[in-house]
């Protein structure tokens, strides 16, 4: 079967390239559309239970003196955090951390301290994200209740600092207070935006459990982690009795939360992350769906087309086959198996050149909004190539095939054989 | 000669079917992408109302308390003046034109506070965002007054504890802020709380990629000093080098007043870029999409007349035996591709307007559906295909105008 596939290839050799080239071209860009959105959506290190994300991004409230319609939204205070979050035992984890990085002064005593992002953290941060700790550990729960200054870094900073990734115990400034260093970690790309920053604190240490207003506004955003076999919407159901018994303590500060049927899977939050507004998922799908079907379909009328071209040059040679006692079947199937080995080569090559151009222009590609990041955009093999990539591109490349080669082969298996032999039917 | 090529089209057609088909596919794709194109580049060429070439932002976080030089009990009132001085600073630098402090207010900002206004039964119906700054701030954006104002007398407006309102806020032409100068409005609901309107600018818009942009602007408050975090200068043109370093240089010795410390400064080309990304990949994106398809034309007519000139180079070289020119097979090949297009244009223009009525394309202020704009996006993408098919009938074309009928027909 694949001697006789590449001997018609030669035969017809600028039809053959055309169509390997097209199928290419289809499968490099549908891959680098599925990397786009896995790298929002699918789980990698630090961010490795994205599948049990879920975000409590922001909260939205109102006064009960407030005019109908009116509310104020962004993130929490530490006294909602405490009070309704903590509190919540249906979810596996709670972390409460600062939803993006600050940039302060980090630096030694006596030198020119370097602008430096710098997220605020509880404990149970590092047991949401499971960050590659070089040497030391997170903070522990006693310096996090104490507020004692502890900091998680990145080794790229501890060798800015330090000069050396062992840095556990050293201290440093960040915005002229002494922090000492708890653990190291490995970078993290910004691309996993919940669990980027380059200095990890304690929380407990700064001022932002004391920022607030209106008792319920402040500085931390939520992560849950739902426990494993829990469906997302019966945590949200959990999640809303929680709230409701909640609902007294809210009532004695005059206000009310607006629940927005949170909290939102990750891609709930990358369907749209506002904080007034409940994500459409729906539409957000149905973009994604219709970018699929420009990207399969009009290849795939082009590959039909040069399908149909190449197969009546073979006319003759399906009527032999046929007189031979070839079932239609197997002429049917011959042509799209045949044809399958064309698309799995296209698609190889379209997969290949998907993952150099992911990596070779990764700033290009997966620049995350409101990425202003000190950091560059990084992508390692772990985010990209996961098992499910190669399955979507097998899949990809099967439904190419069918849509390319469906019709072309239907047609040759029901050609008549007596006129096809006289060179009659040679449409 | 038109009809024999009608009489061909008609015998191939197939393999026709399949080249109008993505033709008719990619005609329609192509009109949504050139639409949002055309869409985004009116929008993108509209005046921004203020101007942030040379513009940076410094951030300012509090020191500490664990820091020696941390001040404890600091008073509001100490707090205000730290602030104020900063601005002071700020505005003596050598290379700095002007100079402001500012809350959710300066360009690109995912941040806004609103205000609600009321003269009479004239109010804002929608979300009205409100920008608190110091006078600077209209220098430093260099926003321009609906009456000619210049930055520097909308600064001294706003020094007067006046009211500044851009556009057409209260969305109602009888009721236009131009023509409302001197007139007392209620701030929020209060009747006590009043504030004259001193002036009108041209409409603040969000980001380059967005028309809607209604403000107000007010003066910054004595509370808030204490949590306005915008500082923001202007500097001299001439003077525009490395100015991030040499604030930063001038962090422990300038820039620390009180518990206030500088930590980062930002030029507004980079806060713009960062604000716009999301649009940004989406231009790209359609830049990507766009070439795809048209890549997709050509491989398809590419591939299609090669193989057509292939099985039709008998009939071609007994064209050329029987006197017609070398141009006339070159140009008749190239018209059976046009001709296609030109067969499935009023389909795709008819999906094309199908799309507009029932707003799936690109939304702009004025609508889904504009004449206009209707003829100059299905034009160009008409012209975009016609290219793509000259494009990629050509080399076939070309093979098949070397055809050498003596050798041709010897085979035969």
């Amino acid at each position: 079967m694949i001697k006789e596939t590449i001997y018609n290839l030669r035969r017809q050799p600028v039809v053959a390239a055309i169509t390997i080239v097209g199928t290419a071209l289809s499968i490099f860009l549908i891959m680098v559309f599925v990397m786009m959105n896995q790298v929002k959506v699918s789980p990698f290190a630090p961010e490795s239970n994205r599948d049990r994300f879920m975000h409590y991004n922001w909260v939205s409230f109102r006064m009960i003196n407030w005019d109908e319609g009116d509310s104020s939204n962004g993130p929490m205070s530490w006294r909602i955090v405490n009070e309704l979050f903590y509190t919540f035992k249906a979810a596996e984890a709670v972390t409460a951390y600062t939803p993006y990085p600050d940039i302060k002064s980090v630096g030694l005593t006596g030198e020119r301290p370097c602008p430096t992002e710098v997220r605020e953290t509880d404990v149970a941060y590092f047991d949401v994200f499971d960050f590659s700790f070089i040497s030391g550990k997170p903070f522990s729960r006693e310096d996090f209740e104490a507020g004692i200054p502890v900091a998680v870094i990145d080794s790229n900073v501890a060798r800015n600092l330090f000069g050396t990734e062992r840095a556990e115990g050293k201290t440093f400034l960040i915005n002229g207070g002494e922090y000492r260093v708890s653990g190291v970690v490995k970078p993290v790309s910004p691309l996993a935006k919940r669990a980027y920053a380059q200095v990890w604190i304690n929380t407990m240490s700064t001022d932002s459990p004391m920022t607030s207003w209106s008792e319920i506004g402040g500085r931390y955003t939520v992560t849950m982690l739902r426990p494993d076999g829990k469906s997302p919407d019966d945590f949200r159901a959990d999640f809303a009795g929680h709230l409701e018994s909640y609902k007294k303590n809210l009532e004695i500060m005059y206000c009310e939360i607006i629940n927005h049927n949170r909290p939102y899977t990750q891609e709930q939050v990358v369907a749209g992350d506002y904080a007034n507004i409940e994500p459409d998922v729906s539409s957000y799908r149905r973009i994604g769906y219709t970018i699929y079907a420009i990207l399969l379909l009009v290849p795939a009328i082009n590959l039909a087309s040069m399908t149909h071209s190449r197969m009546r040059k073979r006319v003759s040679e399906m009527a032999v086959r046929r007189a031979f006692g070839a079932t239609r079947l197997s002429v049917f199937m011959d042509i799209i198996a045949e044809n399958m080995l064309v698309t799995l080569l296209g698609g190889a090559i379209g997969l290949l050149l998907s993952v150099i151009a992911a990596f070779g222009f990764s700033g290009l590609f997966f620049t995350p909004m409101y990425g202003n990041s000190l950091s560059p955009i990084t992508v390692n093999p772990a985010m990209l190539l996961q098992w499910s990539t190669f399955g979507l591109a097998l899949l990809f490349c099967f439904v190419l095939n069918m849509l390319s080669a469906g019709l072309p082969a239907i047609q040759m298996s029901r050609l008549n054989i007596v006129n096809s032999l006289r060179g009659g039917a040679n449409k | 000669m038109k009809r024999k090529l009608f009489k061909q089209i008609r015998a191939e057609w197939r393999t026709n079917v399949w080249l109008a088909l993505e033709l008719l596919v990619v005609s329609v794709v192509l009109w949504y992408i050139i639409d949002y194109f055309y869409t985004t580049a009116s929008i993108m060429v509209k005046p921004l109302g203020y101007d942030v070439e040379h513009c940076y932002k410094l951030m300012f976080n509090t020191v500490t308390d664990k820091s020696p030089s941390y001040i404890p009990d600091r008073t509001t009132e100490e707090d205000i003046a730290d602030a104020r001085e900063i601005l002071s600073r700020m505005e003596h630098l050598p290379f700095v034109e002007a100079a402001s402090i500012s809350h959710n207010s300066h360009p690109y900002n995912g941040s806004s506070s609103g205000i609600k206004l009321r003269y009479d039964t004239i109010y804002n119906p929608h979300y009205l965002p409100n920008k608190m700054v110091t006078p600077g701030f209209l220098k430093v954006f260099r926003c321009v007054g609906l009456g000619g104002e210049t930055p520097e007398q909308l600064a001294g407006i706003i020094e007067r504890n006046e009211l500044i309102l851009g556009g057409n806020v209260f969305f109602d032409k009888r009721y236009l802020p131009e023509n409302m100068i001197g007139c007392k409005f209620y701030c929020d609901n209060d009747t006590t709380m009043t504030i004259t309107l001193g002036a009108a600018i041209k409409p603040m818009r969000d980001s380059e990629y967005v028309e809607w942009g209604n403000t107000a602007i007010t003066g910054m408050t004595d509370i808030g000093y204490t949590y306005a975090s915008e500082y923001c200068v202007r500097v001299f043109p001439d003077k525009d080098t490395n100015i991030e370093e040499q604030l930063m240089n001038m962090s422990e010795s300038l820039f620390h007043v009180g518990n206030r410390l500088l930590v980062n400064v930002t030029s507004f080309k980079n806060i713009r870029q960062n604000y716009q990304q999301a649009q940004a990949n989406q231009v790209r994106d359609m830049v990507f999409l766009m070439c795809f398809l048209l890549l997709n034309i050509f491989l398809g007519l590419f591939g299609t007349f090669w193989f057509r000139t292939q099985q039709r180079s008998q009939e071609i070289a007994i064209r050329i035996a029987m006197g017609a020119s070398r141009g006339d097979i070159f140009r008749r090949l190239l018209s059976e591709g046009l001709i296609l297009l030109l067969l499935i244009t009023p389909v795709a223009v008819a999906f094309d307007c199908f799309m507009a009525f029932n707003e799936l394309n690109t939304y702009s202020m004025d609508g889904y559906f504009i004449t206009d704009r209707m003829i100059v996006t299905c034009g160009a993408t008409f012209v975009l295909i016609a290219l793509m098919i000259v494009g990629g009938i050509w080399i076939p074309a070309d093979k098949a105008r070397r055809v050498e009928p003596a050798i041709t027909l010897k085979d035969e």
